[in-house]
């Protein structure tokens, strides 16, 4: 199977070839250990790096990015910010190929995940999507399925047959670990769009989670979320970090001050002109010594 | 682009001026002490003491505009430097003004016609003036975001802590009549006061420098002398 084959060629270090016959994702995530775990909590691992070098994005003949390096790191959450337009949403999601899903839309550069290079010859798509996931701006949880169904959906696209027990453990710990499973426990099998918009983005987070990602790309996942549902998404990134890399587009500086370990500011000369990484370096450097000018005006709120 | 915040960026510009206006008062507070010294003036005295109110009082108040300005601005980069820098300067400036205070109370103790002996009352007015300008560069280097201006008040002020020990080398020398012996031990308080007064004012300058670089470094280490930062 496809998704068999691109499993192995990325995870050979924390995610070892299934054995025939045995099933696939109570070898991939640690979904042994729900039982044995005070709720809500996640142990810590080694989550993956990502890595882009020299990546130019364009829309048909428009250079929307260009040239950007940086290191995504491991189990760290970092923000990305700049004004609309600097091309930090598109960056993102160049990270897990869904750029090129935009007609007429490619890439230049490389992009590596821990060392393998994701746009290398090969490599299916769908794979990289479902090491690297994405939660959008609006919390989008199918609108028909049940809260269950939500979070066992990557289950069933990806890996095949998988049993009722082991699914029933993986959407448990999915929603323990988006901090939503107290709330939605006895109501398993109302519709998704029934939760309020900061439940529905937790779900979408359980979603995410649920087929043991490496990274989680978030863009703008706070922004249609009241003060208390944001503080509560930024809570879970925290713990989040624990078992997986973050990275987050924020509108919201102050949201990248409280939520992030590293900051990559984004800009664009005059519009038209493609954006490009002014600056990454540590939140609190960004924040307290930025080295750029232009970081500076940006996170000073002194320009638009 | 146009400024924006610009309201924020004034208030901000008004406190930074507020707060180092501080410097202003004790500058004027010393030069009254040090008149009241050497005239023996037990009225000019009384008179910085109870206007310290205003130095105590400007602290309070840009101290409470600087916290707002932190709840409500979120202020980061330079702008969170500036108004960190500012609270610790504030908190400098109040000292200095309590350092002229506890001079001006022991003023009265050694009485209308104290055995003054004069070359110590010179001696103290000289580390007065040389504190005095120490004062005016904290003020300068700050407005002007100059780290080698600021950094410079450390030589500066090695001349005044000389002169503080000149003091005490005279105080030890100044005889066996018991009336002298304690006019000299309230001057040695007073020179002391006064050296006080110049380490504020470096302390100031070490603000200087983090507001301009980010980094905070006390420029000399006074437990380990000559190790400089």
């Amino acid at each position: 199977m496809e998704g068999r084959k691109l499993r192995g060629m990325f995870g050979s270090q924390t995610k070892p070839e299934t054995e025939e016959g045995q099933n696939t994702m109570s070898q991939a995530g640690p979904v042994t250990e729900t039982s044995s775990q005070a709720p809500g909590t996640v142990s810590a691992r080694r989550a993956k790096t990502l890595e882009a070098k020299g990546v130019n994005l364009y829309y048909g003949d428009f250079h929307a990015v260009e040239n950007v390096t940086m290191t995504i790191e491991p189990n760290k959450v970092t923000a990305l910010i700049g004004s609309s337009g600097c091309g930090k949403t598109t960056f993102l999601r160049s990270l897990n190929r869904m750029h090129e899903l935009t007609p007429g839309a490619s890439v230049k550069g490389d992009i590596y995940l821990d060392g393998e290079d994701i746009y290398g010859g090969g490599v299916d798509p769908v794979a990289v999507r479902r090491l690297v996931g994405m939660v959008f701006q609006q919390p989008n949880p199918f609108p028909t399925m049940s809260i269950y169904d939500n979070v066992a959906a990557g289950l069933n696209f990806n890996a095949g047959k998988v049993s009722k027990g082991d699914k029933d453990a993986v959407v448990e710990k999915s929603l323990r670990g988006a901090h939503l499973w107290d709330e939605v426990k006895d109501r398993l099998d109302r519709p998704g769009s029934g939760l309020s918009g900061g439940q529905q983005q937790r779900l979408c987070i359980a979603r995410a989670t649920a087929v043991s990602p490496e990274v989680l790309l978030m863009d703008e996942p706070c922004s249609a979320l009241d003060p208390v549902a944001t503080l509560a998404i930024e809570d879970l990134i925290a713990e989040l970090k624990k078992e997986y890399t973050i990275a987050i587009v924020t509108h919201n500086m102050q949201q990248a001050a409280r939520a992030s370990d590293n900051t990559a500011f984004f800009n664009l000369d005059e519009s038209g002109k493609p954006g490009h990484l002014v600056e990454i370096g540590t939140t609190e450097d960004i924040f307290t010594r930025p080295k750029q000018k232009e970081t500076e005006d940006y996170v000073s709120g002194r320009f638009g | 682009m146009p400024e924006i915040r610009a309201e924020y960026q004034e208030e901000l510009k008004a406190l930074e001026g507020s707060a180092l206006g501080g410097l202003d008062l004790v500058s004027a507070a010393l030069s009254r002490t040090l008149e009241a010294i050497e005239h023996q003036d037990i009225e000019l005295a009384q008179i910085v003491v109870a206007d310290d109110d205003r130095i105590d009082g400007r602290y309070l108040e840009v101290h409470q505009a600087l916290i707002t300005l932190l709840a409500t601005q979120s202020p980061v980069a330079t702008d969170l430097r500036l108004i960190a820098a500012l609270l610790h300067t504030l908190k400098n400036i109040e000292r200095m003004g309590d350092q002229c205070v506890n001079i001006c109370k022991v003023i009265p103790m050694s009485g209308h016609e104290p055995p003054a002996d004069q070359e110590m009352v010179k001696l103290i007015l000289t580390m007065g003036t040389h504190t005095k300008a120490l004062i005016s560069q904290a003020k300068r280097a700050f407005e002007e975001r100059n780290v080698e201006m600021a950094r410079d008040m450390v030589e500066r002020d090695d001349v005044v802590d000389e002169l503080n020990r000149e003091c005490f080398q005279l105080a030890l020398a100044i005889g066996d009549d018991a009336d002298q012996r304690e006019w000299a031990m309230t001057m040695l308080l007073t020179a002391r006061a006064i050296e006080r007064i110049g380490d504020n004012a470096v302390d100031i300058g070490e603000q200087v420098a983090f507001v301009v670089t980010g980094l905070f470094r006390e420029f000399e280490d006074a437990s380990h002398p000559g190790a400089n930062a």
